[in-house]
């Protein structure tokens, strides 16, 4: 039942001497919401960018619906959809217009869903788009991807200029594509704590890898924070233990974080280093926080 | 019973929306909101409801079925099967306690407390539940 929509193998971007890729594989399983993290400048645009074929890697290949990203077919691309961070149409046009043009190059399109999404998302059809706000842009670009319903939905920052209650509608809608069950969306973010709604997996991007994918449960269940007190005192080689993420100790307290928690460890440490252990549940920006700090 | 009656999520908590679910679904039942053979809203309703992703739903209705708290119903959904009793066998029980057993019996090590001493401390706290 998992059918692989997007496959990325050695993909190595740069610009002029930077590296902003680097051998990075990624892919995305037919019905997942994936949110890509990561700090700013990791080339997270650059990811999305190349994955749909906008950006030309130097080198590995990207396979997108079952084609080369840098050759999709007038097909494959009819079955995707990208909202950049920065929206730009054309500023003469009235909202009813744009619709009725972007819905001219497809072969589908919903109209239906897009006169409800208007009323829902309270997108005025016969303001001009010259005058919206950046945040209305984004509305607009999103409202305009979702018409021809593509099976791939890419969208980068898409709720970096909404506003609370734009944003939970947004994210109703989101969930609306996600209960069919069969389109998948990959989404850039910074804000995480929407991210922690709609997203079933996380990957993180990091020095031009992806340095860490996975269901968004598993990786709350995977890095704890533990509290630790030996007044007999505590091994000098803490740092070094496995999964270790970020350590500070003095001798006899620790605070520990660390990946690939189990669920008895906190037991076995308190038994090897007879110690007072409690453990912490960490949200997601704290994960962050916690493993990319530096 | 609408979801948002039977659950409260706090999707930016530490502990994940599915643990979230199956914990509130576990009180229900205990406590008795969720009777045996009452039918639980279905995914797509609490995903609705709620605001999460269904598969998130899946996950936790998937883990209480195995955990032989729910089952479910063909065509219809799921439902409560298990009163809390006999909920799991008690090896499986037992094993849920262990951890929070040994944090007590490095504590004790810790304190000189002994084995009888902490028995005795234990009995009352059993006794005031009812049980011996």
């Amino acid at each position: 039942m998992s059918e692989t929509v997007v496959e990325a193998r050695g993909v190595t971007k740069r610009f002029k001497d930077k590296t902003v890729l680097d051998q990075l594989d990624f892919s995305l399983q037919r019905g997942s919401v994936t949110g890509l993290l990561g700090k700013n400048g990791t080339g997270k645009t650059t990811l999305l960018k190349c994955v749909l074929g906008l950006q030309t890697p130097q080198s590995g290949t990207i396979t997108v619906l079952g084609e080369d990203s840098r050759t999709l077919s007038g097909t494959a691309k009819a079955r995707l959809a990208y909202v950049p961070q920065e929206v730009s149409l054309y500023p003469w046009m009235r909202i009813r217009q744009v619709v009725a043009y972007t819905a001219a190059f497809y072969p589908r399109w919903n109209a239906v869903l897009i006169e409800r999404v208007m009323k829902d998302w309270e997108i005025n059809p016969d303001d001009k788009i010259g005058p919206l706000s950046t945040g209305q842009l984004q509305k607009l670009g999103i409202l305009l991807a979702l018409g021809h319903e593509p099976e791939l939905l890419v969208l980068d920052e898409p709720v970096a200029s909404l506003d609370p209650a734009a944003r939970r509608q947004f994210l109703a809608t989101l969930l609306e594509i996600a209960l069919t069950g069969d389109r998948t969306v990959l989404l850039s973010t910074h804000i995480t704590s929407d991210l922690e709604r709609v997203a079933d997996r996380v990957a993180i991007l990091r020095n031009g890898k992806i340095d860490y994918t996975d269901e968004l449960a598993a990786l709350k269940d995977s890095v704890k924070r533990l509290r630790i007190n030996a007044p007999s005192g505590l091994p000098s080689n803490l740092k070094s233990l496995p999964g270790i993420v970020k350590c500070e100790a003095d001798g006899k307290t620790a605070v520990l974080s660390l990946r690939g928690f189990e669920p008895d460890l906190p037991a076995r440490l308190a038994r090897d280093w007879n110690a007072e252990i409690s453990v912490e549940d960490l949200n997601l920006e704290e994960i962050f926080l916690e493993m990319y700090a530096d | 019973m609408p979801s948002n009656f039977l659950f409260r999520i706090h999707p930016t908590s530490g502990v994940p929306i599915y643990r979230q679910l199956m914990d509130q679904v576990q009180a229900h039942v205990h406590a008795g909101r969720l009777p045996l053979d009452e039918m639980l809203p279905s995914v797509r309703q609490i995903a609705e409801e709620l605001q999460i992703n269904p598969m998130t739903v899946s996950k936790a209705y998937s883990l209480l079925e195995r955990d032989g708290l729910i089952e479910r119903v063909r065509g219809q959904g799921m439902r409560v099967k298990a009163a809390p009793k006999g909920l799991l066998p008690v090896k499986d029980r037992r094993e849920k306690i262990l951890p929070l057993l040994e944090q007590v019996a490095a504590k004790a090590f810790q304190l000189g407390l002994t084995r009888d001493q902490v028995i005795a401390a234990l009995t009352p706290l059993f006794k005031e539940r009812g049980a011996d």
